[in-house]
């Protein structure tokens, strides 16, 4: 008969809990639809940068040169739009699609540490989004700067807008995955926060930008220049680099420790049907 | 010898709803059925039990320890969900070998030990298909691979039967009964007592969230055949059946229906009926069509010993 003894040797350890439940997640959304649909989505900035290229070979020379279109890209579409949009439907589902799909009861009847599920489901979303973002990133630039590309110094922008963005999904997937367990909308309260909260609350003057996740990601980027954007009247307050940086890793710790301790503390009923 | 399950003056509230109430059990190595109606609180006891959920009252111990909050117990549980659940987007076989990993066995071992008994549960052949592909039968007996693949010695299974095709029952059954010949300790919840009946002499019978009765089988048999049980019959010769029929003394009551190829007859002792059913059908040479248990579902059973306890 089992003892206690037997079962001492088998101890849960956290780390090999973590890589376990990453490999899973990983397998699984590389395989997923909602993988493929969000990289297909990732292939538009791609063909806006083709375009944009395009039209400057076939009518001559650019008003625009290709990095600043590409900055303008990096603001408009991957830190507004794509970024936010992945990292909501993928943080949000690390618990929730568990509960509704009603696969939960396979996972918390393993030997695995229970806060290893959030922490190794978290980290294969955020692998996956990053590695998706990063692709559409570095296609973007490679077209836009087609002209440059032997020069090795712009190679060094692309590294650091990529560490940005990636920050980014970090820190957004921690948030999502914390609004994933807590409510059961959570994509509706996500896309709420989103496209409203982060798109208005950073164009308020002072220290009422510092609220928005998205003023320390763009704090790590070289202010743009507001010639394309005369309309605006507030302009970014940056914070300074390396506390932005704390800031958003702060908020990837923060929350990402509260969805564990959460998640270890919550029961969630799974219907029977 | 120390209980594999115990359970102390266990309560589950889902808000103001009972779920189960003041259940105290020990479970011992052997297979051990769980009998009760649809809604009775056997998938939550199976939940309190599997750490799922957290008792509202009371406690639950696996191997002496408590199970809420400590994964490592679950190296030697395996669970069967009553959900018809999957991660559709993997084959059968990738399923089970990433389940198996989950428990930490290396990729090679996995895949060893998830052949292993895809085999047995017929389903090696279909291994590489999605599970969004799968019957229901193929599902089910899927469960029952994930539970039973990394050899634990407490398995818990809710409504395993559920969608298998007879020879598939039969072949579960037998497995079961293996195991808990083995020593393993084997939960299985059903709300067919045949079912149970086939597996196991001991039995905790679950009624309204309540421990309604406990022990071996037998004992419950004879609660269950003292409920007057209702027995029809159809076939060609309804008549001349109801007239031998009723000078039985098992025989309670003889009625018929508005179907004219019907009859139905009460009696409160079913095994002794049976037999003489079986006597007269060769003797008058009938043409049997049907023969039902209207009322014999397990939920007519438990209204019946309610009332009369």
């Amino acid at each position: 008969m089992s003892s206690l003894a037997h079962l001492e040797k088998k101890k849960t350890l956290f780390f090999p809990s973590v890589r376990d439940i990453f490999k899973f997640y990983f397998f699984l959304g590389l395989n997923s639809r909602r993988s493929r649909l969000f990289l297909l989505s990732s292939i538009v900035p791609i063909v806006i940068a083709a375009i944009f290229k395009g039209s400057q070979i076939l009518y001559g020379q650019p008003r625009f040169s290709g990095l600043f279109i590409y900055s303008n890209m990096i603001m408009m579409f991957f830190l507004h739009f794509l970024i936010l949009i992945m990292t909501l439907f993928f943080g949000s589902s690390v618990c929730r699609e568990e509960v509704d799909g009603s696969t939960l009861p396979y996972l918390v009847t393993r030997p695995l540490h229970k806060m290893a599920f959030i922490v190794g489901k978290y980290a294969a979303s955020t692998l996956l989004v990053g590695l998706t973002v990063t692709f559409s990133l570095a296609i973007c630039f490679l077209i836009l700067n087609l002209t440059q590309l032997g020069e090795g110094g712009i190679y060094k922008v692309l590294a650091r807008d990529a560490g940005v963005l990636f920050l980014g999904v970090m820190s957004y997937m921690a948030l999502f995955t914390f609004l994933g367990i807590i409510l059961k909308k959570a994509i509706f309260f996500g896309l709420l926060f989103s496209f409203g909260w982060e798109n208005i609350i950073q164009y308020f003057p002072g220290q009422t930008q510092r609220f928005a996740v998205v003023h320390y990601l763009k704090s790590l980027l070289p202010a743009m220049t507001q010639e394309g954007f005369p309309f605006l009247l507030f302009r970014l307050e940056p914070t300074p680099l390396a506390q932005s940086i704390l800031t958003l890793l702060g908020i990837v710790i923060f929350f990402l420790g509260l969805s564990c301790a959460l998640y270890a503390w919550k029961e969630f009923i799974i219907d029977s049907k | 010898m120390n209980p594999v399950v115990e359970t102390k003056n266990l309560s589950k509230y889902y808000g103001n709803v009972l779920g189960l109430s003041d259940v105290s059990v020990e479970i011992h190595p052997g297979v051990v059925g769980l009998l009760g109606p649809n809604g009775a609180g056997k998938s939550t006891f199976l939940k309190l039990i599997t750490g799922q959920l957290k008792p509202s009252l009371g406690q639950v111990c696996v191997f002496g320890q408590k199970i809420w909050n400590n994964p490592q117990l679950f190296a030697d549980i395996g669970y069967c969900p009553e959900t018809d659940a999957f991660f559709e987007d993997l084959s059968g076989w990738q399923f089970l070998t990433w389940m198996l990993q989950l428990h930490h066995f290396s990729a090679c071992q996995a895949e060893e030990k998830a052949n292993e008994v895809l085999g047995f549960l017929h389903l090696a052949e279909d291994k590489d298909r999605l599970i969004r592909s799968y019957s229901r039968g193929m599902r089910q007996r899927l469960k029952i691979a994930q539970a039973i693949a990394h050899d634990p010695q407490l398995i818990i299974l809710d409504e395993p039967l559920n969608g298998l095709d007879p020879l598939g029952r039969r072949k579960v059954i037998k497995y079961i009964r293996k195991m808990g010949e083995e020593g393993r300790t084997v939960i299985v919840s059903s709300h067919v007592l045949p079912e149970i009946e086939a597996m196991t002499k001991k039995i905790i019978l679950i009624h309204q969230g309540k421990i309604f009765a406990s022990g071996n089988i037998h004992y419950i048999r004879e609660l269950i055949d003292s409920h007057p049980h209702i027995i029809s019959i159809k076939c060609n010769q309804v008549r001349d059946l109801a007239a031998a029929l009723i000078k039985a003394e098992e025989v309670i009551k003889v009625f018929f229906t508005p179907d004219p190829q019907e009859v139905q007859i009460e009696t409160r002792q079913r095994d002794v009926f049976f037999d003489r059913l079986q006597k007269l059908i060769l003797e008058l040479d009938l043409n049997v069509e049907a023969i039902t248990s209207p009322d014999d579902n397990l939920q007519a059973v438990f209204d019946y010993l309610i009332g009369e306890k």
